[in-house]
């Protein structure tokens, strides 16, 4: 495994890097990109070292007026010590609280997350039940905005053009009227460390003072393509008493998460399997 | 009355945990030699093709390339239990492990880079992959370096015993159950990967070999043989090891291929495995199926057991076709038996080989045993602990197959775990919701006192004080993480009256250290430590002569304490410093030093496999609790209550960590391990996907040494390593059929497994096998 690293240290040179070289990698937390890189080397590959770019918008945590920003480089660990992201965002806590090992999330970043575009990514499953907003960054420095449920478009594929970067995203702030949040990331595999998703299921659902539901965000990981919104299953919710969901209701939404997942069969486990998962811990969302 | 120690008892750390935890240790990895080389192997592409032809030119000119052997370039013996393994293979690839060629470079990326340009053509064949198949008369034979000895061109090994009268046992029982068990393939995954460093030096014509070999001494012998060359111009120096559990009882052909690079190119070469190349080219636990029939008269009684084992060899002979030696002890004589018969068949295939493994077949024996154990208890139904208790194995037994019990704490073991875990209350507990509760019991009876099974199981120890106190053990056993340094330290120190931080052990070089058979079968502590004893009683008469020349008294009674040789009789106390000048400096002028070589009472068995094998037997019984999450199929371990006869703790810290990490070996074996094959080739080999537990998953370990002091045993002690792990899977499959009242048949109890047989439920109680793992 041999590849050259460019360095850059503020925004105008990491967009004068992407620029320049030809056959690149980006580099974040790299704990993803080594593993690749070691199984099939890339001929005069470059890798464009982001962890050394000082940019607070790029690395760091902030909340704005209607959203809470998060820079594609903030680790996991980062994620895991917010107290605002344990407050109102659970899912995504808890998402990253659970992915590998203590070493791992030192260093593992929420862009690469996302940008893997793996189908079992647990942070990127958080946020799409979170309807999070991805920021992207052109060569030219030009933003761009793309919703996340836009953002992968298959096994290792997104959006993303050779010449953009993912800069950050944005979370919607929970409602004014949300009195109660039900927001939780269910992680299925063998182990309870150092595990990649069987099948991953996150949720963020936002309950008024009389317990209707006026948000919801449902997402499935490791059970298709890409991790998918559940968005069928979150209108259902919408308008619904969460004290009052039937046990017909239930199943119902099960039902409705289910019918987005396409699983296939690996060593990991079969298709059965994970629709089977997928459809029990979808019932147990309101258990 | 029980004698107080001053050391023995004490929780003291393990003497080299510095070292390991600070980095300072150095293991095979960390050696470099001047003008050293790296080697690399090409394996086969393919689990079962005809080799046609190998080209090498391309991979010559690369630059730094020193050498590259295939079998046309070497004269060697072949290796293995059964002499069936080349070094090199020529003609056939019968295993994805197979070794092409080597090549010696200047960097190991060269090295690697060399591999790529190698040019070999092949000629697939269709390979055997199920040991079932390969009996079949339209088999091809696998293995062509051994045949004709059995029935069946593809058989390695078979074994057979039995005792009683079995048909008559028949008879006698009121109920039978036969079950047939599937185990699978389990992988050690040792921290560090397999290395070896080789150096031959032509001028002297010696070749010292820095290895991680478990048996110093075999593998002198047996190296040796390979390269025909004298076992004594071998020198094996065994650096720092990180990790063994069996994996390292046999040569492996990356270790005479090193020295083969060495001796061609005349520099030392060194080979590294990767971790990859760990879980494809290192040795596994021995997969197989076990057809058990057991039954039980009418009172509860245990009446006969028959057994027949189809044990998948792979496609070479290693020690762990032996494993039946172990495996049959524990059906004939694991509870009182009255009639066993016992076959088991090593079947050659074209999968990898196993090799022996912590518990060395013992613990595939025993979750099978146990298993019906639980099924005989139902068809009576007989309360699962009381059948248990009734049958447990007593003090003063002799077994069906000569196993003699001087010490046995197997009903203390089981009473204990059975009231530490409110067994009873536990057991029938209703279960309603997501999460069901169970909680399983299961015992092992395993050698305590190490195993007859080469011409001698003894060990040899030097032993030195020199004239500033210090004491210096040269001991033949050594250290693979178990402990054993610094038990022996211990014994020293209590003994001797020395600090511990004053003695030193001398273990890893065989130019040095006297002769022991090696690391394996429990036995370092109980054979090293016997050993070390007889020495300090030579060296004491010694010792003892001149301190009562130095204290004018005539008595020879001294107590050995705090650095000092006291006089029973006069209470006078000599520094032992002064007596060792003493010893040296003054007329006669002796050296204080002594040797020993200890050879336990155990004998060889006969050829019908009856005798008392080891010098004595260790005892334990596990309960444990489980939960399982009927949504996942999730099987979550809660408490693990462990009671063994331990004969007599040592050092409480070093046999709780013994404890525990068996025991953790024990529940991955249960629940997750796997290396999973598929037409020959191992699909995971890798840590993502090989399920190793982590910490995160460890349950309560609540351990109970039961101390019998066994007569044998230094201060009474048994050996402990082994069976912490042996009957963990049996108590754990136990424990999930009494949750959900499912039989399990297979290893692991994957979540998949338990979510198809929920789901089965209704019309069949048994697991599937997962396909992926056949």
């Amino acid at each position: 495994m041999e590849f050259n690293i460019v360095n850059p240290k503020t925004k105008s040179e990491l967009l004068r890097a992407i620029r320049k070289e030809t056959t690149f990698r980006f580099g974040a937390g790299c704990t993803d990109l080594l593993m690749e890189l070691k199984k099939k080397p890339v001929e005069n590959l470059v890798v464009i070292n982001l962890s050394f770019v000082v940019d607070s918008r790029f690395t760091g945590l902030k909340k704005l007026a209607k959203s809470f920003w998060l820079g594609a480089m903030t680790t996991a660990h980062t994620m895991v010590m917010n107290e605002q992201i344990k407050n109102d965002f659970n899912v995504l806590y808890e998402s990253a609280h659970n992915l590998a090992s203590t070493q791992i999330r030192q260093v593992a970043t929420m862009g690469g997350n996302l940008c893997t575009a793996s189908p079992s990514g647990d942070i990127a499953c958080a946020l799409m039940a979170l309807d999070a907003s991805c920021h992207l960054l052109n060569d030219a420095g030009v933003n761009s905005v793309v919703n996340i449920h836009d953002f992968f478009l298959g096994v290792r594929k997104t959006i993303l053009k050779k010449n953009e970067v993912l800069y950050g995203l944005t979370i919607p702030t929970n409602k004014k009227q949300t009195k109660t949040v039900y927001s939780k990331f269910i992680k299925i595999g063998t182990r309870r460390s150092m595990e990649c998703s069987v099948v991953s299921l996150a949720y963020h659902i936002q309950v008024n003072e009389e317990g209707v539901i006026i948000g919801a965000g449902i997402a499935i990981g490791a059970s298709a393509p890409t991790v998918r919104s559940a968005l069928s299953a979150s209108g259902f919710l919408i308008g619904k008493n969460i004290h009052l969901i039937t046990e017909k209701e239930k199943e119902e939404l099960a039902c409705k998460i289910v019918s987005y997942a396409e699983p296939i069969t690996d060593l990991r486990a079969t298709a059965w399997y994970r629709k089977e998962v997928l459809l029990n811990i979808s019932k147990s969302i309101f258990e | 009355m029980k004698k107080e120690y001053n050391v023995i008892g004490k929780s003291i750390p393990k003497h080299d945990a510095h070292i390991r935890v600070t980095g300072k240790a150095i293991y095979g990895h960390d050696i470099i030699l001047p003008n050293m080389l790296y080697g690399a192997i090409l394996r086969t592409l393919h689990p079962s093709a005809i080799i046609e032809s190998i080209d090498l030119s391309e991979a010559k000119k690369l630059p730094g390339v020193v050498c590259i052997i295939t079998a046309d370039d070497v004269d060697v013996n072949n290796i293995g239990y059964k002499r069936d393994h080349p070094i090199l293979k020529k003609g056939d690839a019968n295993c994805i492990r197979d070794e092409i060629a080597a090549v010696a470079a200047e960097t190991k990326e060269i090295a690697i880079q060399a591999l790529q340009l190698i040019k070999v053509k092949y000629t697939v064949r269709t390979g055997v992959y199920d040991a079932f198949d390969a009996l079949k008369e339209s088999a091809p034979q696998i293995n062509k370096f051994i045949g004709g000895k059995f029935e069946n061109k593809n058989i390695a090994e078979k074994f057979h015993y039995e005792h009683g009268n079995l048909e008559q046992e028949k008879k006698n029982s009121a109920h039978i159950v036969s079950r047939r068990f599937t185990l699978p393939r389990m992988t050690h995954a040792c921290m560090a990967t397999s290395n070896i460093t080789a150096h031959f030096n032509s001028v002297e014509k010696k070749l010292t070999l820095y290895s991680s070999t478990q048996v110093p001494f075999l593998y002198q012998r047996d190296m040796a043989h390979a390269l025909k060359i004298n076992p004594s111009d071998i020198r094996v120096i065994q650096p720092v090891i990180g990790g063994g559990f069996g994996s390292k009882l046999d040569i492996h052909p990356f270790e005479p291929i090193c020295a083969l690079l060495s001796m061609k190119t005349d520099r030392p070469v060194q080979i590294l495995y990767s971790r990859e190349e760990e879980f494809i080219a290192s040795p596994i636990r021995q997969p197989m199926v076990i057809d058990l029939t057991a039954g039980v008269d009418k009172n509860g009684n245990f009446t006969f057991r028959e057994i027949n084992i189809i044990k998948d060899n792979g496609a070479y002979t290693s020690w762990g076709a032996t494993t039946p030696f172990v495996i049959m002890q524990a059906f004939s004589s694991l509870y009182q038996l009255k009639a066993c018969k016992f076959d088991a068949t090593a079947v050659y295939t074209n999968n990898v080989f196993a090799g022996s493994f912590r518990g060395y077949g013992n613990p595939q024996a025993t979750f099978a045993l146990e298993r019906v154990i639980d099924l005989l208890a139902e068809k009576l139904d007989m309360d699962k602990a009381e059948i248990r208790l009734l049958n447990a194995n007593k003090k003063g037994e002799i077994t069906g197959q000569g196993l003699y019990f001087d010490t046995c704490g197997h009903k203390d073991c089981l009473e204990t775990v059975i009231s530490k875990s409110n067994y009873h209350t536990k057991r029938l507990t209703k279960q309603t919701g997501r999460f069901k509760n169970g909680i399983g019991l299961a015992s092992m009876l395993h050698v305590g006192g190490g195993a007859k099974i080469y011409r001698s199981d003894g060990c040899g120890t030097i032993l030195k004080i020199d004239p500033y106190g210090y004491c210096t053990i040269i001991t033949g056993s050594n250290e693979i993480g178990q402990g054993s340094e610094t038990v022996l330290a211990m014994i020293a120190s209590e003994e001797l009256g020395i600090e511990l931080d004053k003695i030193k052990i001398i273990n890893t070089d065989t130019d040095v250290k006297p002769w022991d058979v090696g690391v394996h079968a429990s036995r370092t502590s109980f054979v090293a430590g016997n050993s070390l004893l007889g020495a300090i009683t030579i060296l004491k008469e010694k010792l003892n002569k001149k301190a009562a020349e130095l204290l004018h008294t005539s008595s020879l009674a001294f107590d050995y304490s705090d650095t000092k040789i006291i006089s029973l009789e006069t209470h006078e106390a000599v520094a032992l410093d002064k007596v060792v000048r003493e010893m040296h400096f003054s007329s006669p002028n002796e050296l204080a030093i002594a040797n020993y070589f200890y050879e336990p009472s155990s004998q060889f068995q006969d050829k019908n496999f009856k005798g008392n094998v080891s010098g004595t037997y260790a005892f334990a019984s596990q309960a444990i609790e489980v939960e399982v999450d009927t949504y996942t199929g999730n099987i979550r371990v809660l408490d693990i209550h462990v009671a063994q006869d331990v004969g007599k703790v040592l050092n409480p810290l070093l046999l709780g960590g013994q404890i525990e990490g068996g025991i953790m070996q024990g529940v991955g074996y249960a629940l997750t391990e796997e290396l999973l094959m598929q037409e020959g080739k191992i699909l995971n080999p890798n840590f993502h996907n090989y399920k190793m537990l982590t910490a995160a998953d460890t349950p309560n370990i609540h351990f109970y040494p039961i101390e019998t002091i066994d007569k044998e045993g230094p201060y009474g002690a048994k050996g402990v390593g082994e069976a912490p792990l042996i009957p963990t899977a049996a108590a754990i499959a136990n424990a999930v059929s009494n949750a959900l009242g499912l039989e399990i048949l297979d290893l692991p109890i994957t979540p998949e497994k338990i979510l198809q047989a929920l789901s089965l439920q209704k019309q069949t109680t048994t697991l599937k096998t997962n396909p992926i793992s056949k």
